[in-house]
């Protein structure tokens, strides 16, 4: 019983400290350049770890430092002042090369 | 003006691309981005840019402009500061459109005279463009008190597949274009191959005169 709860503090703190991923779904990605564009602004936060990009699933992913996260609002007033449309926002736990794989993205 | 039956045909291919939403290619490519840029136009014009775009919405640079007459022996050289700005886009879900205008003031050598002159210049465009298609048609005017010239361009695209970030980009395109003032008479037509991939952009092929039609770009 101890062993378990022991186990259940660990699994909590670790998922606290885990890196997420924040996938956004996107209007307006049609083209390398808008693509560059994203990246380079994401990847000026100090929270963001990676950034993927597919224009074929109008999908931005960012995958955050351990412990990290960007509020929706400024996640929304980047990807809005680099040009494109924020359609939705979701955290998920799949990893970048899980992402890469499942969209068939070139790393 | 007189309307040249070429002149008609760009009209009428611009009003078709206006009907189906509007028309790509781009002076500014993102913000707190640079792009530069080089194209030679059939011997026609040879044109450098630079600009750095501080939002998405405009970018400030410059850039020089060769013109030499296919007609007579009329050459200018222009060398300009100029502002383009955004005033809208639409972002759909797999397709972009947008309306870019530009203007700004140079210097004009005018080959024949040998003058030096103060000049402006104003311009817009309108693209449309998915992954698969797209289109832009673009008017740029340059005015000094010994010229003025407009170039019209219209270019017509199709990719054979859909490309992605990582993966090279292909498109077939059309270009027709018209320039006023004596520049060169009726349309020129051009048949393109443009690749690009991450920053860099090449498109090369040859007008209907054999002429090559080329132009570099790199964002970065």
């Amino acid at each position: 019983m101890k062993t378990s709860r022991w186990l259940l503090v660990f699994t909590l703190l670790a998922s606290a400290v885990h890196a997420e991923t924040i996938e956004m779904t996107v209007n307006g990605l049609v083209c390398g350049f808008c693509a560059q564009g994203i990246q380079k602004t994401l990847r000026k936060n100090p929270a963001t770890q990676e950034v993927l990009v597919s224009l074929e699933n109008r999908l931005v992913a960012i995958l955050t430092q351990e412990g990290a996260d960007i509020p929706d609002a400024d996640l929304r007033k980047a990807l809005t002042d680099a040009g494109y449309d924020v359609k939705s926002i979701e955290r998920t736990q799949r990893s970048m090369e899980e992402l890469r794989s499942t969209l068939k993205v070139k790393k | 003006m007189k309307m040249l039956p070429g002149r008609l045909a760009l009209s009428t291919a611009f009003l078709s691309v206006a009907a189906c939403t509007s028309a790509v290619a781009k002076p500014i490519a993102f913000a707190d981005g640079t792009t530069v840029m080089a194209e030679y136009g059939a011997g026609t014009m040879t044109e450098f840019q630079a600009f750095y775009a501080p939002t998405f919405r405009y970018s400030l640079g410059g850039g020089h402009l060769s013109l030499n007459s296919a007609v007579n022996d009329a050459t200018r050289d222009i060398t300009y500061f100029r502002v383009n700005y955004l005033p809208k886009r639409w972002n759909f879900e797999s397709a972009q459109a947008n309306v870019f205008v530009w203007g700004g003031l140079g210097r004009a050598h005018i080959g024949e005279t040998g003058d030096d002159q103060l000049s402006w210049n104003a311009g817009g465009q309108l693209d449309y463009e998915t992954r698969r298609v797209y289109a832009s048609l673009r008017t740029d005017y340059h005015d000094a008190s010994a010229f003025s010239h407009r170039i019209d361009t219209l270019q017509l695209g199709v990719a054979p597949y859909e490309h992605d970030y990582e993966t090279l980009a292909i498109w077939f395109v059309i270009q027709a274009r018209e320039y006023t003032g004596d520049l060169f008479d009726g349309t020129e037509w051009a048949a393109l191959v443009r690749l690009f991939k991450h920053n860099a952009w090449l498109e090369a092929g040859a007008t209907r005169e054999g002429k090559l039609q080329a132009m570099l770009m790199f964002n970065f």
